[in-house]
This record gives structure tokens, C-alpha cells and sequence, in this order.
């Protein structure tokens, strides 16, 4: 790319693209699918669909239905689900399963934050990758058949529930940062990213100069590690809907999982639209990180610019 | 607490944390779809809406008597006419009052042609009018004279206050959180279903204070479950467990007394399965001795077995049970052979070819009653594609079942249906055969249509004595045991286990947990 | 791990999942009568005689046990040793079938997978190779968007919207394929930038190369290989993942999985029994073995595959 500015206005457009992308595949499908939408619901053999249509206003076309839809979940009403759980405010399952998601989410970043520091200031060794990408290779799959296994033989039959759930939440993290590379990649791949860069040219003639090696390589990998630091997160909110049914967490992965199996468009439609926000949304971060990096090379010291004229 | 006894209660949870602790915890055999009762479909919503709602009368399982906990008396108010007075101080479970309009709302709902319920269909032709005379005191009046009235009353109330209009949807929140006046109060979740005690009406005082329902797990899971204490319960137990329950002093068997048979729905829409030949020759291809040993453990000559062979669509205790009618117990292949051969089936090797194409069979089976007769699907599979047909085998989800299979809407899906009806004591299966139009045929699975069985149902529905109503049915299962809408496979015993620390439990037919005010529950 | 011990290892793990696939029967062999619902421990010779001396005497794995009322003539030798070197479930059934059914389940499709994302990592290689810029950007859209969701929401969405007829781990492999093409064709990419680019094949122009030469020979096969090929397996590693982990979260549900027929049981029917030997004291740890040793056996060879290909 030749203007820096491009790849960043790509991913804000990209993030606020996703929003509306996804409700917007989801609707013409509830449309595209054989049937009017609402014998989705429920077949007319057994109900009245014209009645139902209009309780869930399917009966004015996919437009309305998805532009009426994206206003109201902008104002956090993302209707009602059709069979998980009839008639229910999804807007009240995600009050409930959203807080565990991003506990879910923000611990499990513990690790590969870890794993990221580690590997920049190189505390581990390379001759232990193959340690580390063997533990990494195992799918959160079984990772996460380890955690439920661990926290129901402290706390299944017991009362403490509340403090069940946290133990739910901490294993399936862990699973989360470890499985499937989470933990073993971030390391490796800062680690790797930052010594390559360090053996740079240039870095050995800002060291010659007097200048720190981390000054000179930090702004040039700063995007990189950016980049890999958000495809991690990716991969976590991926894994999130497996970890949170093997180990019975009530997140926003399990009511998506359930509203899939049920074909329950309803809950689908937000509990899918709730993650393309989450993704959106880690793109403008992106966004900005990398618009602070660009301004910060460009705003070169002048000393350099002496140098050039010379 | 052992680790084997924790851990044994995680298939339990499968599920959710939740902030209070449960006295009881049972498994049945899923959740329960619809917690309105007029959109009850399986047997586990009956059972559940038994624990959150009040029918106005119901039958007493200790004496068979009509009883009711809501309606103090009752007299006629004229030949057609009946006038209910309730109980003084009826609560629902939001604490609002249940009086006269509630009775007289949930007949008009019944009575509204834009409640779709096939439940409310079937009663609706049963009334005309329903008046308030007092706060408790309301008048149903019927279109002719009934010999027991009462007996016409046995759905349960709904709470005017939750609904805006008597057209009922079955897709409310009301399906999920229903507000009752049963003895239990409560929601279902995703995972699992809860109840707490109601006591804040005169009519029910249940000593359990908190149950749960949870969906069914690995049978083997469930059983070690129940046998450590994790659960107390299990509704349905399949045979090859019981043994195993059996033997252990903390827990009881006991009998839950459902009549159900088990059937291959066979689609006559598919134009070889439409040769009444080739339906008789699946019948005598169906070895069910095999079939019972392999998937429910019964041997031959097993005494006291679970599982009894019938020929028709009625268990062998009833009434409607034609006895002249022999049950195919082992496979006749020379038969069969014969009658695919009459039918234009040409064997080729081992296999059938019908126009010149081998015959496959698509064959599905409700996924829940794996858990009761494991492997029932791949063994008929295995049985059929050993006489020489193309399977192959589907599982049917609940949901799947509910929506498309019981509504008729699987004629392109499935050419066999393998499935179980569950009836009270009245055993009317005018729904599964007769033609669909309107209010009738609502369960029949691959829309049969038979100009013959629709006169017997007929006769059986005008039939004004007892001896009619039999002979009609006993000309029903002749003639269904010869046309072969079904294959009838077998009637199989249904066993609840529950800890002995469960007292008093008190198991009602059909409904299960119409008695649960006198169940009892004591940690050990 | 040399390259050629890779290769060799590489060759022997899809030579064993090619004949497990084509051993796998259409149907289990079911319903046992020696079993009496009872695990069988794997290489039980106690029961390997009672099977070679009792039972049915189909041999036919496709047609099993339930196909006959016969009791008293033995089995197949061949068949009984088959039934039991892995072991059997509660009912009876060999997990052999279950291993070379899940076989069956995963291989093309993974394979298919595996293949599209190196045919999207070599698109990605070589079109750094051609001076359009306008393309490039339109692939750093597509890779943002596609790439920007998490895989597992996008394959759910999918799962739920394809026809029943359609379900199966193909269509979900291929998706997968697709969302995984960012990475593989950002990787490609690097590595043609590293190499020049443009200029790289300027150069070997300028030496009298032909167009086939420069981009088939120098620039994938020699340069690109390592890291398509990498990619390639890793993909192919990932959907027999994904697929054992959605059919696990169907199998505790009690539903019908969306990557394969009912017929068939996958690797995760494995686990599933293998986690019971862990909760409830079940005789079915071999179940857990064989299936943990499968994964393993999987990731070998991706593993192997990487190995293989990567450069001298």
C-alpha cells in the first residue's frame, strides 16, 4: 500500500461494514429458506403463520424486517427468540450470558498478553518451542474436556454455584489461552517477529549511534505485533462457542450453538450480530494502533533530516 | 464427597451454574418444548405442565374418581348447562386471584378459532358459552347432553391477566415462563426446567420445596448419577438398566403407568411403499424377537418381560386390542419374498431393484427414544439392508419432530419413521389415521388417507356405548393390521426410579406429578 | 525430523486413513450377543475366543450381527481379531468402526480444504508477483472482511442455513478453506515481497526464463512451497478439529451432528465414550485412548506434511 492511510481506513470500514453485513446475510436467508419465514417458527398445520408473522414482524418483508430489526438492536432490543427459548427478550439472554463471555474473554487474553511479553524480551529460549508448540497443538476440543472434568470434580454436588460458575470461567480461559496455539503462538510469534527485526541492518547502525534497539524496532514491528495480537483474540472468540458448551458456561457462544441446533433465527441473528461487533470493534482498535504508529515514524527527529542533507 | 459421586453429577448439569441449591433433581427424557398447555406435544411437556398448572378436573389416581383443587362443588344448571363453584382464596402464581374469568377465558380460548392448538381443536367442539356469575362462580354451557360432563373439563386453566387476546400463539413467552396455579411455580431455561413450591394458595401445600428438571444424558451417566445422589430421579429407565437400579437399596423401580407403542410409519406417498405387498413383506422382513434382544435386552422366554410384541395400534391390556389378530414375531423371508415379487420387485443378487433402480429405504427415528431402545435405528436398518434394501438412516431431532413429522410435513424426508405414542387411559388414535383435513388427522405422520379406516373412526367417534366404540376399534386394528399403515413393533413397560429418600411419591398415569403435594423428600 | 523420514511418515498416515476409509463400514456392526452390554477391553483374548467359538456367523462387518438368528456356529477368524484389537463399546460394537467411520468422515473433506488454501496461498504469492495494485487492495478488502470474523460464528451461520441434504463436512471444510485464505495468502504474499516481487521475476525474465518456469518452478515451488504446503496442512489439521468438535457438541446434545450422515459416527462418539471412563468410573478408557491416539495420529500428519515440504 502505498499511502499508509489506506489499511486503516480499510479495517474501520470493514468494522462498521460487519454489523450490518451479518444481520444482513442472516435475514436474507430467513427469507431464502423454503417456507415464509414465519412456518420457521412454526408450521401452519399447527399454528396461524399470518398471526405469527406479525408478532415477529415477518409480515412486511425482509427490508423492513431487517432495517426495523437493526434500529431496534441499536437501541439494544434484539427481539425475541422463535424456539430456544419462545417468546423471550434476547436482549434478556445476553444480560445474563454476555458478562461471563467477556470474563471469559478477558482472562483467557492473560495468557497470550503473557505469552506476547515473554517472547519479546525473549525470556524463553527457542530449544524449547518444540515444548511449547506440542502443548499448543492440542485442540481446545480436549483442552476443554480437561477443564469441565477439573471443575466438576471440585464443585459438581455442591452449593457453592456461584463460585462454580467463576471456576468455569477461569478453566475455560485457560483453555481458551492455551489451546489450539493461543499461548505457544503469541510467544513464537512476537519472539519472532522482534528478532528478525533486530537483526536488521539498521538496527545495528542506530545501536553504533548510541540509540536503543527497542526505539528503532518497536515502530517498524509495532503493526505486525498488532496484527497478530488481534488474530489471537480472533482465534479466541472462535474457540469461545466450543469452550463455553463442553465446560457450561452461559455465554453468548453457548446461545449461539443452541440457536443454531434449533434453528432459532431469532437468537442467531443476535447473538451472530453481538460478534461481528466484537470483531468490528477490535478492527478500530487495530485502526487506531496503527494510525498512532504511522504518525509517530513520520514525525521524524531532525537530526536524521540533518543527516539526510548531508 | 467421593470424586466418583461429583463428577457423576456433571452429565447431570451439562448445563448452567445456577445461585440456588435444589432439593430434587430428575432427568426425563428431554425439555419440555411448550410450557402452555394447549401447545403441549410430548409426553414431558404434559408431565412438566402437571407441576405448573391446574387442570379443573382431573382423575384421582388412588380412587379413579373425578376430583378437582380448584372447583369446591359443581351442579347442572339446566340439561346442557354446568355451574362451577370455585374454592375461596386460589392464587396464581404471581399472586393475583384465579376466579370465574380465568375459567370462563381459557374455554373462550379453547373456543377461538385463531388458537391453532391442535390441543384446543380437540376440545373446542365441546362447548358453546361460558358465563361469570360471581367472582367464583362460573357457567359452561355445552352444545348437547354429556353423560359426565366434568369429564369434558380436564385442561388446565390459563390466567386471563397473561394473555391480550383468547388467540393463543404458541410462541410467546408464556411457552417459556408460564404463569400457572399448579403446585409448582417456575420457568424452563436452555438447560434444563425448574419448580418451586407454591404456597401462597389454599389449594396446594407441596413439601418439596425446589425440583429441576434435566434433559436425559447417557443412560450409563444417569444411572451412576442417580446411584450417587446426584440426582433423584429418573422418569423413564431404559430395560437393559433396571437390573442395575434394581440392586442398589437407595433406589426404588417403580411402575409409570403410560400405555405406548412403538411403530414404523411407513409413507405411502413413496410409489413402492404405496403396493400394500411390499408394506406386508416389511412386516415379515421386521424380526422383532431379534429386534427387542439387541436394543432392549429381552431374551426369548424371558418371564415378566418389559416388552410386549402387538399387532395393532392398542397395548394388549385394552380394550380395543384385537386378539384374533397375530403379532409377527420373526422374519418370514419366503413370505416376503413372495409378496415383493407379486408386487414387481425384482431381486438382483442380494438386493431389490424396483424399475430397474435398487429400492432405498430412508428411515427415521426420534432421537430420544434412542436413550430407551439403543441402536433400535441402525438394527432395523441392518435388518432391512440384510433383506436386500438401500438404507439410509436419519435421527430426528425433537424439535424436528414436533415441527415436521407429527404435522405431516416429512412425506419427502422419509420413507419409514420409526416412533412411540404415548395415551392415557382414553386410547383415541382417530389422530394418527385419519385422513387430514381441518380438525382431524392432526398426528398422522405420512398424511394416510383411507376411505375404509376413515368410516371405522367415524364410527367409532358416533359410537354412544361403550361396546360400539370397541367393536369399531377392533375392526380398526383388523383392518390396519391387513392395509399396514404402520408396522406395530411392541408395547414397551415404562420404570421411573427415584431415591428412597423420595416418600409418598405417589406416581400418577400418563401425567406423572398429579399427586405431588404428598410427595416427600428427607435428606439423608 | 529429516525431510525424508517426513515424506515417509507423511505417505504411511494418509495411507492409513485412505484404507481406513475404504475399510470403514456403511453401517456398525451391532448388537453383539457376547458383549451383553459390556465394554471389551482391547486384544481381550478371552473374548476373542468366545467370538471365534459362539455368535453369528455373518462376517460381513457392513451387515454385523443383526443380520442372523443363528447361534451356533463360530465366527470368522479375521473378523474376531478385527472386532477386538481396539476394543468394543458398552453394546458391543467394535471401535475400529467407530475409528475408520470418523476416518471416512474427515479425509476428503479435509483434504479438499486442505488443497483450496493452497491454491488461495499461491494466488496470494504470485499476484505480489504482478504490478496491480488495485487488485491488491480489492484482496486486502476481501481478506478484512472474511478474515475479520471469527471462524466458528460464520461456520454456525452456515451449518444453520444449509439444506439437510447439503449438511456434511464438505461444504463447512470449504468454508473453512476460504476464511483461512487471508492468512495463507498474506503469508504467500510476504514471501514474494521478501523475494522482490515484481522485480524477482524481472530478473529471471531479463536471464531468458519462460513465464512457466518463473512462476510454477521459481516462485512456488521453490520459494512458495514451504509455507503453502504449511498452511495446506495446518487447514486440514483444523477441520478434522473442527469436525470432531462440532460432532462432540452435537453428541452431548442429543442431536444429529452437521458433518456427517446419521449413519456414521465420528471421533467424537470416541471421546464422549472416553470422557465417561473419567465421570462415571466406565470401563471405556481405551475409548479415550483411541481416541486422544487419533488426534494425535492427525496432527502427526500435518506435522509430517510441514516437515515435507519445508525448504532446504
Amino acid at each position: 500500500m502505498s499511502q499508509w492511510w489506506i489499511r486503516p481506513s480499510i479495517r474501520v470500514c470493514s468494522a462498521l461494514f460487519l454489523p450490518l453485513l451479518v444481520p444482513g446475510i442472516i435475514t436474507f436467508f430467513i427469507w431464502a429458506l423454503p417456507g415464509d419465514p414465519a412456518s420457521n417458527i412454526c408450521p401452519p398445520e399447527r399454528c396461524d403463520t399470518a398471526l405469527l408473522a406479525k408478532e415477529f414482524n415477518l409480515d412486511q418483508g425482509s427490508w423492513v424486517f431487517f432495517t426495523d430489526w437493526l434500529a431496534e438492536a441499536f437501541h439494544g432490543d434484539f427481539g425475541r427468540s422463535w424456539r430456544v427459548m419462545q417468546g423471550v427478550e434476547i436482549q434478556e439472554l445476553l444480560r445474563k450470558s454476555f458478562p461471563n463471555t467477556m470474563f471469559l474473554l478477558l482472562f483467557s487474553l492473560i495468557p497470550i498478553t503473557i505469552g506476547a511479553l515473554i517472547g519479546a524480551f525473549e525470556i524463553v529460549r527457542s530449544k524449547w518451542d518444540p515444548i511449547l508448540v506440542m502443548v499448543g497443538i492440542v485442540p481446545v476440543v480436549v483442552f476443554a474436556l480437561i477443564s469441565a472434568a477439573v471443575v466438576e470434580i471440585n464443585y459438581a454436588g455442591s452449593d457453592l454455584e456461584n463460585q462454580a460458575n467463576w471456576a468455569r470461567i477461569v478453566m475455560g480461559a485457560l483453555t481458551l489461552g492455551f489451546a489450539d496455539a493461543a499461548f505457544s503462538g503469541s510467544l513464537i510469534g512476537f519472539r519472532d517477529t522482534l528478532k528478525q527485526e533486530k537483526n536488521q541492518r539498521y538496527v545495528g547502525v542506530s545501536i553504533l549511534r548510541g540509540e536503543t534497539v527497542l526505539s528503532n524496532t518497536l515502530p517498524n514491528v509495532c503493526n505486525a505485533l498488532i496484527g497478530q495480537y488481534r488474530s489471537r483474540i480472533l482465534h479466541i472468540l472462535s474457540g469461545l462457542v466450543i469452550v463455553e458448551v463442553i465446560v457450561g458456561i452461559n455465554g453468548v457462544g453457548a446461545l449461539l450453538w443452541k440457536g443454531t441446533l434449533s434453528q432459532d433465527f431469532g437468537l442467531v441473528l443476535a447473538t451472530a450480530t453481538i460478534f461481528a461487533v466484537l470483531s468490528g470493534i477490535l478492527l478500530i482498535i487495530q485502526a487506531i494502533l496503527e494510525c498512532l504508529v504511522a504518525m509517530h515514524i513520520r514525525k521524524a527527529p531532525t537530526d536524521v533530516r540533518l543527516a539526510e542533507s548531508v | 464427597m467421593s470424586i466418583k459421586k461429583a463428577i457423576g453429577t456433571f452429565a447431570a448439569l451439562g448445563v448452567c451454574a445456577t445461585a440456588v441449591a435444589v432439593n430434587v433433581q430428575f432427568y426425563d427424557e428431554n425439555l419440555p418444548g411448550s410450557l402452555n398447555p394447549l401447545y403441549a406435544e410430548s409426553m414431558v411437556d404434559f408431565r412438566a405442565q402437571e407441576l405448573y398448572f391446574d387442570r379443573i378436573f382431573y382423575v384421582d389416581p388412588i380412587n379413579n374418581k373425578l376430583d378437582s383443587k380448584i372447583v369446591r362443588r359443581f351442579e347442572m344448571a339446566g340439561a346442557k348447562k354446568i355451574r362451577l363453584f370455585l374454592n375461596e382464596g386460589l392464587k396464581w402464581h404471581n399472586g393475583e386471584d384465579l376466579t370465574a374469568n380465568d375459567i370462563c377465558f381459557t374455554i373462550k380460548a379453547i373456543m377461538d378459532p385463531q388458537t391453532t392448538s391442535a390441543r384446543a381443536k380437540a376440545f373446542r367442539k365441546s362447548f358453546t358459552d361460558c358465563e361469570v356469575e360471581k367472582d367464583t362462580v362460573a357457567v359452561i354451557e355445552f352444545p348437547e347432553v354429556y353423560h359426565k360432563p366434568i369429564a369434558r373439563l380436564s385442561f388446565a386453566v390459563l390466567p386471563k391477566s397473561s394473555f391480550k387476546s383468547t388467540a393463543i400463539l404458541p410462541n410467546t413467552e408464556f411457552s417459556t415462563r408460564p404463569v400457572g396455579s399448579g403446585p409448582m411455580s417456575g420457568a424452563k431455561s436452555s438447560s434444563y426446567a425448574v419448580f418451586k413450591a407454591h404456597r401462597q394458595s389454599s389449594h396446594h401445600n407441596p413439601k418439596i420445596d425446589k425440583m429441576r428438571l434435566n434433559q436425559a444424558q447417557d443412560p450409563v451417566v444417569q444411572i451412576n448419577t442417580l446411584k450417587g445422589g446426584g440426582m433423584q430421579g429418573i422418569i423413564s429407565v431404559a430395560p437393559p438398566y433396571r437390573p442395575e437400579l434394581a440392586s442398589s437399596s437407595e433406589v426404588f423401580i417403580t411402575t409409570y403407568d403410560l400405555r405406548s407403542w412403538w411403530f414404523i410409519a411407513l409413507n405411502e406417498s413413496n410409489p413402492i411403499l404405496a403396493k400394500k405387498e411390499v408394506r406386508q413383506a416389511l412386516n415379515y422382513l421386521i424380526d422383532r424377537n431379534d429386534l427387542r434382544e439387541k436394543t432392549i435386552g429381552v431374551k426369548k422366554g424371558d418371564k415378566e418381560s418389559p416388552c410386549e410384541l402387538i399387532s395393532g395400534p392398542f397395548v394388549q391390556s385394552s380394550p380395543y386390542y384385537n386378539r384374533s389378530i397375530p403379532v409377527v414375531e420373526r422374519r418370514y423371508e419366503a413370505k416376503a419374498t413372495a409378496l415383493l415379487n407379486r408386487a414387481g420387485l425384482e431381486k438382483r443378487g442380494r438386493a431389490w431393484y424396483y424399475n430397474g433402480e435398487q429400492v432405498r429405504l430412508r428411515i427415521g427415528m426420534k432421537e430420544t427414544l434412542n436413550k430407551e431402545a439403543p441402536d433400535l435405528l441402525d438394527q432395523i436398518g441392518n435388518q432391512l439392508g440384510e433383506a436386500g434394501f438401500d438404507r439410509l438412516v436419519y435421527k430426528i431431532s425433537a424439535e424436528e419432530w414436533s415441527r415436521e413429522v407429527i404435522s405431516g410435513k416429512s412425506s419427502s424426508k422419509y420413507d419409514l419413521v420409526i416412533g412411540k405414542w404415548s395415551f392415557n387411559i382414553d386410547e383415541n388414535v382417530n389422530n394418527l389415521f385419519q385422513t387430514r383435513k381441518k380438525d382431524k388427522g392432526t398426528r398422522n405422520i405420512f398424511n394416510y388417507s383411507n376411505p375404509e379406516v376413515d368410516a371405522i373412526l367415524e364410527r367409532f367417534n358416533a359410537a354412544r356405548r361403550d361396546s360400539d366404540a370397541q367393536n369399531a376399534y377392533l375392526d380398526l386394528h383388523a383392518k390396519l393390521s391387513d392395509e399396514l399403515p404402520y408396522l406395530f413393533l411392541w408395547k414397551l413397560d415404562t420404570k421411573s426410579a427415584w431415591r428412597t429418600e423420595l416418600r409418598s411419591s405417589i406416581i400418577t398415569p400418563y401425567y406423572y406429578f398429579t399427586m405431588i403435594d404428598t410427595w416427600k423428600y428427607s435428606k439423608k | 525430523m529429516s525431510r525424508r523420514i517426513s515424506f515417509f511418515l507423511a505417505i504411511f498416515c494418509f495411507a492409513s486413513l485412505f484404507w481406513a476409509s475404504y475399510k470403514a463400514p456403511k453401517f456398525l456392526t451391532l448388537g453383539s450377543v457376547i458383549s451383553e452390554y459390556k465394554y471389551v477391553q482391547p486384544f481381550d483374548s478371552e473374548k476373542q475366543d468366545e467370538c471365534l467359538s459362539s455368535g453369528d456367523d455373518s462376517s460381513s462387518s457392513s451387515m454385523g450381527f443383526g443380520s442372523s438368528t443363528k447361534k451356533s456356529s463360530a465366527k470368522d477368524p479375521e473378523f474376531c481379531s478385527s472386532m477386538y484389537w481396539m476394543g468394543t463399546d458398552r453394546k458391543g460394537i467394535p471401535l475400529v468402526d467407530y475409528a475408520t467411520q470418523g476416518a471416512k468422515v474427515i479425509l476428503f473433506p479435509s483434504l479438499i480444504a486442505g488443497i483450496v488454501t493452497c491454491i488461495f496461498g499461491i494466488m496470494g504469492g504470485l499476484l505480489r508477483c504482478v504490478q496491480l495494485p488495485f487488485l491488491d487492495s480489492m484482496i486486502q478488502i476481501f481478506a478484512e472482511i472474511v478474515g475479520a470474523l471469527p471462524r466458528m460464528v460464520v461456520i454456525l451461520v452456515c451449518a444453520l442455513v444449509l439444506p439437510r441434504d447439503m449438511r456434511g463436512l464438505l461444504p463447512l471444510a470449504l468454508l473453512w478453506a476460504i476464511l483461512s485464505a487471508p492468512t495463507a495468502m498474506d503469508e504467500a504474499g510476504a514471501v514474494t515481497s521478501r523475494l522482490g516481487g515484481a522485480r524477482f521475476v524481472e530478473a529471471l525474465r531479463a536471464h531468458g526464463f519462460g513465464a512457466f518456469r518463473i512462476y510454477l518452478y521459481h516462485i512456488v515451488a521453490l520459494n512458495l512451497r514451504p509455507v503453502v504446503v504449511r498452511q495446506g496442512a495446518e487447514v486440514m489439521m483444523q477441520v478434522v478439529f473442527l469436525e470432531v468438535a462440532l460432532s462432540y457438541l452435537a453428541v452431548v446434545e442429543s442431536q444429529p451432528s452437521f458433518t456427517h450422515a446419521d449413519n456414521i459416527n465420528s471421533w467424537a462418539e470416541l471421546l464422549k465414550m472416553g470422557y465417561s471412563a473419567v465421570v462415571v468410573d466406565e470401563p471405556s478408557l481405551h475409548a479415550l485412548i483411541i481416541g486422544l491416539g487419533l488426534i494425535a495420529f492427525v496432527v502427526v500428519k500435518a506435522t509430517s506434511i510441514t516437515n515435507m515440504a519445508r525448504a532446504r
